[in-house]
């Protein structure tokens, strides 16, 4: 996605530029803006700068000249880089930076290509590889990214992304078929093919591998298995790669124990331990697990060999009830499960789980409807409640359920939602973007933590309130929120990720074609 | 040598009796702004009137040239509305230095000056015949000679109809058939339009510099002829550039005392280990600034070195070069309340950093000014209010390579810092080194109480009230009302 920039006639008159030291940027003669034409560049945890990518004139006959503006942490112009290609079909999926190179992964649809640019730090182009061979699967997960949804990490895998490796280069995913299986490409800096893995061909289980970490020597994801495409029970699997030969050095489900069925959400490898992490839910025996309402969440520890050295079960009915605050309990009670977005492991080795409530809201008419074979555009209401972050201990004690209230808001769910359970129906309220959890952001230390969401009203729109709360954590164990009232007379405001401490605001405006970005120091 | 030293001695004798009686100067304030709007609009009037329409041109150009009369006069009048100062010290001296340049040289036409609040060292001339003189230029100059040269040189700026001259030629440049044309060609070359119109931007301004180099060739040519009209010392003026020459570089790049002010038993903090900005990732060396991205300092606009052996030359090399013997106590007084209004200045623009780094940076020498120490509270306590607001990045700069290192430094413990550091800071600041507390509190001692007052226990307390109370009965309508107790816009309604 991208912005599209008029190049402008005032360009004549304007013969000052902006106080540089200023920590804001404003673009003028932006046509048009769309939140991925934004997007943050990673180095490890921390944000260290920008990337904007949009469409500028035309180059020639058949190509448009593409811009991609690099900007620093602080919004300081550091450099751009144009780029000639097909006019009008060119897309950035994602950049990435893995410490020595930024990776750029465009799709030219036009000649239904992928491609992909590596740049050092000098910005100077040092690889390029074009992919012919799109699968089915790519093309829909790519399609889902290009609409600015969400594609869910678990369960669908991870999207069409470079995966970073700090020092060696980045791993490159696919789909094939129609997501029957999935492969894995490591490529150098140079973007020279160094490894792959990939999915049995003869396997019966259709497969997708997300990738969540690269730490130590390994390159780690969550397998997730399932019989057949309509299948809904999925099998959770920690596979662990060495990351410069590319074998297989851990590819193990997680244990499914005689009394509970459980899903994976989290797998980490902890370098001072030498032990492998793995955090999930855990489901009733008979239940499928994603797909029906979760009993709780569970940690499970392994030895680098695989053998399970420790585990336990946080029942929601239970222990983290016996903890929940007070102001929590009614909606607990009011038939709201939880979302599992994001699951950290701090310096102090404690584990922390943010989650956001939400529920079904029951329409019987529709529901009857649809069950006697009507056909309505929406027949049930997807309902987005509160924020809960649970902090475990390294003893594994649960030791705090913090509660944050915000006002509900509402999701129109695809017809035949009413008969979908909850596990099924929160990955697809994910999809569609229906959480107003945004991201979470962590320094490099993992001392430090901000989880950001969005609150507003989504029946009488954003203009009359749109409020950017951060809830933060970590080391110093103090809980704090701060609320940003990003309320304004913008016609589009973005949040997104930026240095430690900061969020970064983008507000668009389209009649006068200008595009304000400015930090925001949090208060916490 | 012997009139050097005895020079040395007043000058010495003259800034030690201008700090003993600035201890307890106030920046000047007035409720009534009668007269600044008075003057902000009769100066809006003359550039209208001032600069006439040509009849001649296309409909376009002449469309143009009131557009930019228009927003000339609009800027005149803001800046003077919003910025003036027309205290009872700097303004009469600065007025009376243009006075006598004036009155050696008759020849001149009609001119007249304005001083702003501007915290930045510059002037400029307007294209009416105003001179406006920022603030922020008087703490940077040694003596009313240099003064002199710069409004001289301003004034031949005047004389030569610079401005004027510049945006005819610039308009018609901007409206001629062959810029249309070249326009007209980009456009329809349909391909790369956005380099080509950036090349042909880069090309005008290019050609605008030239001029603009041209112009202040010939403005310190004739500016250095009208100061030797004057009784004022020509060889400063190649000293006044040697100083323009060093103008972007700090006076005093001593590091801030920051924890002899801010660290103290109740709130311990070492001050050093503010994080450095993170080495950035990117390895790309920074491009050569453009004429459209450079930021405009005396010092780079035009090139200092090459107008100081321009007036060298004029000079037939009788020039004053290097540090001039300390100012004369005249104008080693105008320095000093310059400096502090210029402190009072970022203030007032919302420029915390800068505020409270100048006001640290004075303080080792007026260590019971109360002025500068309501200062200090004052900003932590405005700092805060944008922390909690969000729009803190809007009044703390970024750290950058072009600013002096212990203001960067500073910039690195502000950007450091969290909600509630604010107390402790406030806290010990108070301790260190507090003077006895003047009778009746001052308008800024009271505001800063109650700033310190609030930043310790909330704008609710019954201290804090009790302060508001104050200051609102002693100075209603005063400097720090609408900043310290601004209404809400409930409250305003019912109003």
């Amino acid at each position: 996605m991208k912005f599209t920039k008029r190049a402008a006639l005032a360009a004549l008159f304007a013969l000052s530029a902006s106080a540089a030291s200023a920590q804001t940027k404003t673009l003028d003669g932006i046509q048009n803006m769309h939140r991925t034409a934004v997007s943050p560049i990673y180095a490890g945890n921390e944000v260290k700068g920008y990337l904007m990518f949009g469409r500028g004139d035309k180059a020639d006959r058949k190509n448009d000249n593409y811009l991609l503006d690099f900007y620093d942490q602080d919004l300081g112009k550091v450099s751009n880089v144009t780029i000639q290609k097909p006019s009008g079909r060119y897309s950035l999926i994602s950049n990435t930076f893995n410490g020595s190179a930024f990776a750029f992964y465009f799709l030219n649809s036009k000649e239904d290509k992928l491609e992909m640019e590596t740049y050092d730090t000098g910005l100077k182009k040092i690889g390029t590889k074009v992919i012919d061979d799109i699968s089915k699967a790519d093309k829909m997960m790519i399609s889902t990214q290009m609409r600015g949804q969400e594609t869910n990490g678990g369960m669908m895998g991870n999207g069409m992304t470079l995966f970073p490796v700090p020092g060696l280069g980045f791993v490159r995913n696919s789909y094939t078929g129609m997501a029957k299986g999935y492969a894995m490409v490591m490529y150098d800096n140079n973007l020279n093919a160094k490894w792959r893995v990939a999915s049995d061909e003869k396997s019966k289980f259709y497969e997708t591998l997300g990738l969540t970490e690269a730490v130590d020597k390994y390159v780690l994801g969550i397998k997730m298995q399932r019989d057949g495409l309509m299948s809904r029970k999925f099998t959770s699997t920690m596979v662990a790669i060495d990351a410069t030969t590319g074998k297989k050095v851990f590819d193990m489900p997680v244990e499914t124990s005689k009394t509970e069925q459980l899903s994976l959400s989290s797998f980490t490898f902890d370098p001072a331990t030498r032990e492998f992490v793995a955090v999930g839910e855990y489901y009733k025996l008979d239940d499928k697990p994603f797909v029906n309402k979760s009993q709780g969440f569970y940690i499970k520890r392994f030895t680098e060999a695989g053998k399970l050295i420790g585990g336990k079960n946080f029942g929601w009915q239970r222990e983290v009830m016996a903890i929940m605050p007070n102001e929590a309990k009614p909606s607990l009670e009011d038939n709201y499960v939880n979302y599992a977005h994001s699951i950290v492991k701090g310096s102090n080795g404690k584990l922390y789980i943010v989650a956001e409530q939400f529920k079904i809201v029951g329409d019987g008419l529709g529901i009857a409807l649809t069950a006697l074979g009507g056909r309505g555009a929406s027949v049930s209401k997807g309902k987005v409640g509160n924020m809960f972050v649970f902090e475990v201990d390294p003893q594994a004690n649960l030791t705090a359920v913090k509660f944050y209230a915000k006002d509900p808001s509402n999701a129109s769910l695809p017809e035949g939602s009413g008969f979908m359970s909850a596990g099924i129906l929160g990955h697809i309220m994910k999809a569609q973007g229906d959480f107003d959890y945004q991201f979470m952001q962590k320094n490099d230390a993992n001392s430090q933590f901000n989880v950001v969401y969005i609150n507003f009203d989504k029946e009488k729109g954003e203009a009359t309130k749109k409020v950017v709360g951060n809830i933060a954590f970590g080391d110093n164990g103090k809980y704090a929120v701060d609320k940003i009232d990003l309320t304004s007379g913008s016609t589009y405001s973005y949040v997104y990720p930026a240095k430690p401490g900061y969020v970064m605001i983008a507000d668009y405006y389209k009649k006068k074609s200008q595009l304000g970005m400015k930090l925001v120091k949090l208060n916490i | 040598m012997f009139r050097l030293l005895c020079l040395l001695i007043i000058g010495v004798l003259g800034a030690n009796g201008a700090l003993a009686q600035d201890a307890a100067y106030l920046p000047y304030y007035s409720r009534d702004t009668t007269q600044l709007y008075q003057l902000a609009v009769a100066q809006r009037n003359d550039v209208k009137t001032h600069l006439v329409v040509p009849k001649t041109g296309s409909s376009e150009y002449r469309e143009h040239y009131k557009k930019v009369v228009k927003e000339a006069s609009d800027d005149v009048f803001n800046s003077i509305r919003y910025s003036a100062l027309l205290d009872p010290v700097v303004e009469p001296f600065v007025q009376q230095v243009f006075a006598r340049i004036l009155k050696a040289n008759p020849q001149l036409p009609t001119a007249r000056l304005v001083l702003t609040r501007n915290p930045e060292p510059n002037a400029h001339a307007v294209g009416n015949g105003t001179v406006m003189l920022n603030l922020g230029l008087l703490p940077r100059l040694e003596n009313e000679s240099q003064l002199a040269f710069i409004l001289c040189h301003e004034l031949a700026h005047v004389a030569c109809r610079h401005m004027e001259n510049g945006l005819q030629e610039r308009l018609t440049t901007l409206h001629s058939k062959e810029l249309k044309r070249e326009f007209r060609r980009i456009i329809n070359s349909e391909y790369n339009i956005g380099s080509q119109i950036k090349a042909l931007a880069l090309g005008f301004s290019l050609n605008n510099s030239y001029h603009h180099r041209r112009f202040e060739r010939q403005a310190d040519s004739l500016g250095y002829v009208l100061l030797t009209h004057t009784a004022y010392e020509a060889p400063q003026a190649y000293r006044a550039l040697e100083l323009l020459d060093t103008i972007d570089e700090p006076e005093n790049p001593a590091p801030l005392a920051l924890p002899s002010y801010f660290s103290c038993a109740d709130f311990p903090r070492a001050f050093g280990n503010a994080p450095a900005k993170p080495t950035s990732i990117f390895t790309v060396k920074a491009a050569e600034k453009t004429v459209l991205e450079s930021t405009d300092t005396l010092k780079s606009h035009p090139d200092c070195a090459k107008r100081m052996r321009f007036v060298q030359t004029l000079a037939h090399d009788q020039v004053a070069k290097g540090p001039q013997p300390t100012s004369p106590p005249d104008f080693a007084r105008i320095r000093s309340l310059s400096r502090l209004e210029v402190v009072q200045s970022w203030f007032d623009y919302d420029c915390y950093d800068h505020a409270l780094f100048e006001a640290l940076q004075l303080l080792p020498q007026q260590p019971n000014s109360p002025f500068l120490r309501s200062v200090v509270l004052l900003s932590l306590f405005e700092l805060r209010q944008h922390l909690q607001d969000h729009t803190y990045t809007e009044v703390v700069s970024n750290i950058s390579t072009h600013q002096p290192a212990n203001f960067n430094a500073l910039l690195r413990t502000l950007h450091d810092l969290r909600y509630e550091d604010f107390t402790g800071l406030s806290t010990c600041f108070a301790q260190a080194s507090a003077p006895a507390a003047a009778m009746p509190a001052d308008e800024y001692t009271l505001a800063a109480r109650y700033a310190t007052t609030v930043l310790a226990t909330e704008a609710t307390s019954a201290t804090a009230k009790g302060l508001r109370d104050q200051y609102q009965k002693q100075y209603a309508g005063g400097r720090f009302d609408k900043l310290l107790f601004p209404v809400t816009p409930a409250k305003a309604m019912r109003r």
